[in-house]
């Protein structure tokens, strides 16, 4: 960002509860007008590592700062931050306009400013007309967008969202996304995601950290994280991989030319030391070839999957499984058969050296 | 329906007997209900509009007189609003003790929740004629405080601690306190944490999350316990005559008495006038506290 300003900043934030360690040593920064969505699988520690961020749990160790004031120890009501809930948590006894205008009364912002700014809000997320209704009357998608105006319309440092659209159905969710991240485009609010959704992190946000066991394992824009993951994990819960052991034969720069156990390959971008390598090759970059093409693999079509976009074929390769995902833009893509012989390969600079962990 | 499109039709027997069953299911309670309740109710409303016998339980003329009685007399007019005197006293006494209390458990690990909720549940084991009986035992002219005030030489002869409208308000509190800390416990423990975290997340600080949205959510405990005590006192018998004493009535002791002395008439007429009064405390409390904003309804 232009100023540089770091809005969110946490500093080696671990925190357990009796038995289990939630969140380990996490440090992230994240400047102003990002947004930054934390992706791992359900229990990784994302609710917990945002409710230290809001502070309703208080880190066993490190420090959370908030637009560079150190909170640590601030209570949630004092901190400059509001949330959305994934139950939405709308107050059930308080019409749309009052709950939306709940934040502005807290800080004591006069009626009629309260009522024109909380007009405002429902505006923005067009729900102009729904304002004197209860919350209970409302869609699950009409509660979300009430949830979002009323945690944007006191203007928050930051803004917190725990799996907001995830008791959504697939085709609202996915209208909300788009809608959200226009809203947080416009408004230039930093904003912390939470979601368990790979797709829904890819989709919308600007880095991404992706968690497991309490951990960070990989933090980076969309591209950065899927087009270089760092482990098999990453490579694995965003979007899919083939995995390889390769060992380095010859080295030519930053290529290497590789034994793959079933027959020789080349791959790029290798800084890693040593001979034994761990490769991933995303099922989308590897191609099939006539038969007994020069660099290639042979193998057997096991399995055709059908899936409307692409077609996944399950490739035997001398008993490794090597899965294939295809446009279905070519005819081709739709000739191949079961117990068909193929050849299949990839192009250098599509296999990812992982870190041996 | 389209369901000959799928070449499926429902049998039209089985249908039926689905229905008949379900029907079946519906009206064995209703049944109950009329059997026991409604029917029973109906007969006492009759009742109180018959002139009163002085051979039979009752006349055969209809009359409104037995209500006429009441609505006329200064007598019946004191005892209606002591009635209401001591109504809101024992629930809103009981009301604020309850509430602290009820918040303390709430906050409990879930196994010490249960222990608190299962020791108030014991006093209500004990019949409140015990429990009247033990009040008795500590403030009654040999009792435990006039026994100890006297032997430290504080008073010379006992204090009537008996027999006065604070004793039946403190006895009865105490007896209903139980449910009144069960009902309003219950409600806070069911209200979802992400409630206050959501208006603590809007900058309100802890009192403030109690007024705006603890307490308005923990209404449809408050007003079931409200109206529990009060229904109570107001059909406490036995623990009013034993602690305000033969000279202290109020409307049920009224029916009671009216009842034994075989006004029949009379009695039905006075339990309906405190039915009346329970159901319009009981519908005034629903008003002030509109729980229903909370259960999801109108
Ligand atoms: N209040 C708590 N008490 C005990 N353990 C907890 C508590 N909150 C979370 N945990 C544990 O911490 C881990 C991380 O939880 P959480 O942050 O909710 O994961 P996520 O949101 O990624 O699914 C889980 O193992 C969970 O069981
Ligand atoms: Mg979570």
């Amino acid at each position: 960002m232009a100023d540089g300003a770091i809005d969110v900043r946490l500093e080696n934030v671990s925190k357990s509860f009796d038995r289990v360690q939630a969140v380990r040593e996490v440090s992230i920064d994240i400047p102003r007008g990002e947004f930054f969505s934390m992706l791992g699988p359900s229990g990784c520690g994302k609710t917990t590592t945002l409710r230290i961020i809001a502070g309703f749990e208080r880190p066993s160790q490190g420090e959370v700062y908030i637009r560079g004031v150190r909170v640590t120890a601030v209570p949630p009501y004092r901190r400059d931050y509001s949330m959305v809930f994934q139950s939405f948590a709308l107050f059930p006894h308080l019409t749309v306009a009052e709950n939306v205008a709940f934040g502005l009364r807290m800080r004591r912002v006069p009626g009629a400013e309260r009522r024109r700014r909380a007009q405002e809000a429902l505006d923005m997320v067009k729900l102009e007309e729904l304002a004197q209704r209860y919350p209970r009357q409302l869609s699950g998608g009409q509660q979300q967008r009430v949830a979002l105006a009323r945690a944007l319309v006191v203007q928050p440092a930051v803004l917190l969202l725990d799996e907001p659209l995830g008791a959504l159905d697939k085709k609202l969710r996915e209208e909300m996304q788009v809608e959200l991240r226009q809203l947080q485009r416009r408004l230039g609010t930093t904003t912390v995601f939470v979601t368990h959704d790979q797709e829904e992190a890819l989709t919308m946000s600007d880095r991404i950290a992706i968690m497991r066991d309490g951990v960070i394992e990989q933090m980076g824009p969309p591209r950065e994280v899927y087009e270089r993951p760092r482990t098999e994990f990453v490579a694995s819960f965003l979007g899919a991989s083939n995995f390889f052991d390769a060992r380095v034969i010859e080295r030519r720069g930053a290529e290497a030319a590789v034994d793959l156990g079933f027959g020789r390959g080349v791959i790029a971008h290798v800084d890693a030391p040593g001979t034994d390598l761990r490769i991933a090759v995303r099922p989308e970059k590897i191609m099939l070839a006539p038969l007994g093409a020069p660099g290639t693999h042979d193998a057997r079509i096991r399995e055709i999957v059908y899936r409307g976009v692409t077609t996944h074929i399950y490739l035997d390769c001398a008993g490794r499984e090597v899965i294939v995902f295809l446009q279905n833009t070519a005819p081709q893509a739709l000739a191949w058969r079961i117990g068909d012989a193929v050849s299949f390969a990839w192009e250098a600079g599509n296999a990812v050296v992982l870190d041996r962990v | 329906m389209p369901s000959s499109l799928t070449g499926f039709e429902p049998a039209p027997l089985g249908d039926f007997l689905r229905r008949a069953s379900s029907y079946a299911l519906i009206a064995t309670p209703i049944l109950f209900f009329i059997v026991f309740f409604l029917g029973p109710l109906l007969y006492l409303f009759v009742v109180s509009l018959l002139e009163p016998s002085k051979t039979e339980l009752y006349g055969t003329r209809l009359t409104l007189e037995n209500y006429e009685r009441i609505l006329v007399d200064d007598f019946y007019h004191r005892i209606v609003t002591r009635t209401l005197l001591v109504g809101s006293l024992v629930t809103g006494t009981a009301l604020l003790i309850a509430y602290p209390v009820a918040m303390a458990i709430a906050r409990m690990s879930p196994r010490w929740r249960i222990l608190a909720m299962i020791a108030l549940m014991f006093p209500l084991m004990l019949s409140n004629v015990v429990r009247a009986y033990g009040w008795i035992a500590v403030l009654g002219r040999q009792g435990v405080v006039n026994s100890v005030l006297i032997g430290v030489g504080a008073i010379d002869t006992p204090l009537a601690m008996l027999y006065s409208i604070e004793t039946v308000v403190i006895g009865l509190m105490t007896i209903l306190l139980p449910y009144m800390i069960i009902s309003i416990a219950n409600a806070l423990t069911s209200i979802d944490r992400a409630y206050s975290e959501a208006a603590q997340s809007l900058g309100a600080n802890p009192w403030r999350t109690f007024i705006h949205v603890t307490l308005p959510l923990s209404s449809p405990g408050v007003a079931a316990g409200m109206q529990i005590v009060f229904f109570l006192t107001l059909s406490a018998y036995v623990t009013i005559a034993l602690l305000g004493g033969p000279r202290f009535s109020l409307l049920v002791s009224l029916v009671y008495r009216s009842a034994m002395a075989f006004q029949w008439t009379q009695a039905a007429a006075l339990a309906f006038v405190l039915l009346t009064v329970a159901l319009c405390v009981g519908t005034l409390i629903v008003l002030v506290l509109r729980p229903g904003r909370v259960q999801g309804r109108g």
